[in-house]
């Protein structure tokens, strides 16, 4: 990717890891739909970036904001996860005219049925393991796994509206 | 040896996915220990200072709330002062005095909240008193309205406190009315609810009762106040009632909490060591 993109995705990540830490963290719908904006660079990421760079990209962001969250590696463990499956994802969901080298995922270039299976598959990876992994106790696991799907529904519905504001430039 | 290195050259992604995630379930695992120093949390000096700009601009909008909150404050210690006052001619038939030092046991020392979490299923806060002002792991931390936790791990300058928003953390309580022992308990959920266990069925119960700290509790002192009784049900095994209760802190405004120093901790620490083990 050229340099203004890096410097744009750059930006994209502290100004996301921001509101994460600083507005979104006491924010919840029934305490039951969260919305984790900081994965917004990772589902954002060029799609020919190297799958190690995004990793350690996702590691050292989940870190930053396990630090604010008092959750010592959860967002970092699910965030990997999240970067690991990337790349299967976008296997799974190749158009059938492949993917461009140029294109980006965004509502522009993609399809909106091919661009939100995908946000949903990626956001329930995260999601899931997060709230599995906070919870970590047997009893919990039917709120957890409720608490994961209604938050990926709010992602989703998040991260299409912030798509919008792309569409048609 | 070449082959070994061409297939983890091949594997290099997954390798890494492989020790990221380690490193991640390492730092879960060792972390969440109780009692551990903890530094990458919001006890780090970076991260408090972010956090209490924050606050700092908060509390500006919640001055009203703030301001009612001390009003109620100041109402319920005159209450207090006239109990006490009505109090000093000694009822009792046995020859009972309390001596000076269990009189003046607990210290309040009060902090300000610099960051406090309610949405997670473990949930903690963090304040702006640590070792310096005498404060310890282990210490209780109360609201003017109710109980708030315990203090978890502590800097030089700041501390922080699990909550009793926290699925592990229990709380021996008992009803304030007859004195039922149990132990609160948080559900994981709504941040206003946690429930009461073990108050066995043939025990009366009544809707509105107070929940408050028992007299055999390590670390809060006694009678502080817990909740109130909301519902009443029965548990699946039809042994013990089904507590719910509404807690008295109110963790979404929480400002000031006070941390109790119990001066006589470490002597009752070492009283209960001495206990005979049994064989």
């Amino acid at each position: 990717m050229g340099s203004s993109t890096t410097f744009r995705w750059i930006f994209t990540v502290i100004l996301t890891w921001l509101i994460q830490v600083l507005f979104l963290r006491d924010l919840t719908i029934a305490y039951f739909a969260f919305c984790f904006i900081y994965v917004w660079p990772l589902i954002k990421a060029p799609i020919d970036t190297a799958p190690a760079y995004l990793m350690l990209g996702a590691f050292v962001l989940g870190w930053l904001v396990d630090v604010f969250y008092n959750t010592h590696g959860m967002h970092a463990f699910a965030s990997v996860m999240m970067a690991a499956f990337r790349s299967p994802i976008l296997r799974l969901l190749t158009p059938a005219n492949g993917y461009d080298e140029r294109s980006n995922v965004s509502l522009n270039e993609m399809r909106p049925l091919w661009f939100f299976t995908y946000l949903f598959l990626m956001l329930i990876c995260h999601h899931a393991v997060l709230f599995l992994l906070e919870a970590s106790d047997f009893e919990l696991v039917g709120i957890s796994l409720l608490r994961a799907i209604s938050s990926c529904i709010l992602g989703m519905t998040v991260f299409g509206i912030l798509e919008l504001f792309n569409l048609n430039k | 040896m070449n082959q070994l290195f061409q297939f983890l050259l091949r594997q290099r992604n997954f390798l890494l996915f492989f020790v990221l995630e380690l490193i991640s379930l390492w730092s879960v695992y060792k972390y969440n220990d109780y009692q551990r120093t903890l530094y990458f949390n919001t006890t780090n000096q970076w991260v408090a200072s972010m956090l209490a700009q924050k606050q700092e601009v908060l509390n500006y909008y919640q001055l009203r709330d703030i301001n009612r909150e001390l009003a109620a404050e100041n109402a319920q210690l005159r209450q207090e002062v006239f109990q006490l006052k009505a109090k000093q001619v000694p009822d009792l038939k046995l020859p009972y005095f309390i001596n000076e030092g269990v009189l003046n046991r607990y210290q309040p020392v009060a902090c300000k909240v610099i960051d406090l979490s309610t949405r997670q299923t473990q949930n903690y806060l963090t304040i702006d008193k640590g070792t310096k002002d005498g404060i310890h792991p282990g210490m209780a931390v109360i609201s003017s309205t109710g109980v708030v936790g315990k203090i978890l791990s502590c800097t030089e300058n700041l501390s922080l406190v699990i909550s009793i928003l926290h699925t592990n953390n229990t709380v021996s309580a008992k009803l304030k009315s007859n004195g039922e022992l149990g132990y609160v308990k948080w559900g994981g959920w709504q941040p206003e609810v946690a429930e009461m266990m073990d108050v066995s069925k043939y025990k009366k119960v009544v809707k509105g009762d107070t929940v408050v700290t028992s007299d055999y509790n390590a670390v809060f002192p006694p009678n502080v106040p817990i909740g109130i009784v909301a519902k009443l049900g029965l548990k699946k095994d039809g042994n013990f009632h089904d507590i719910k209760i509404m807690l008295l802190t109110h963790f979404s405004t929480l400002q000031y909490v006070y941390v109790i120093k119990n001066r006589l901790a470490w002597q009752q620490a070492k009283l209960e060591q001495s206990k005979p083990k049994p064989e």
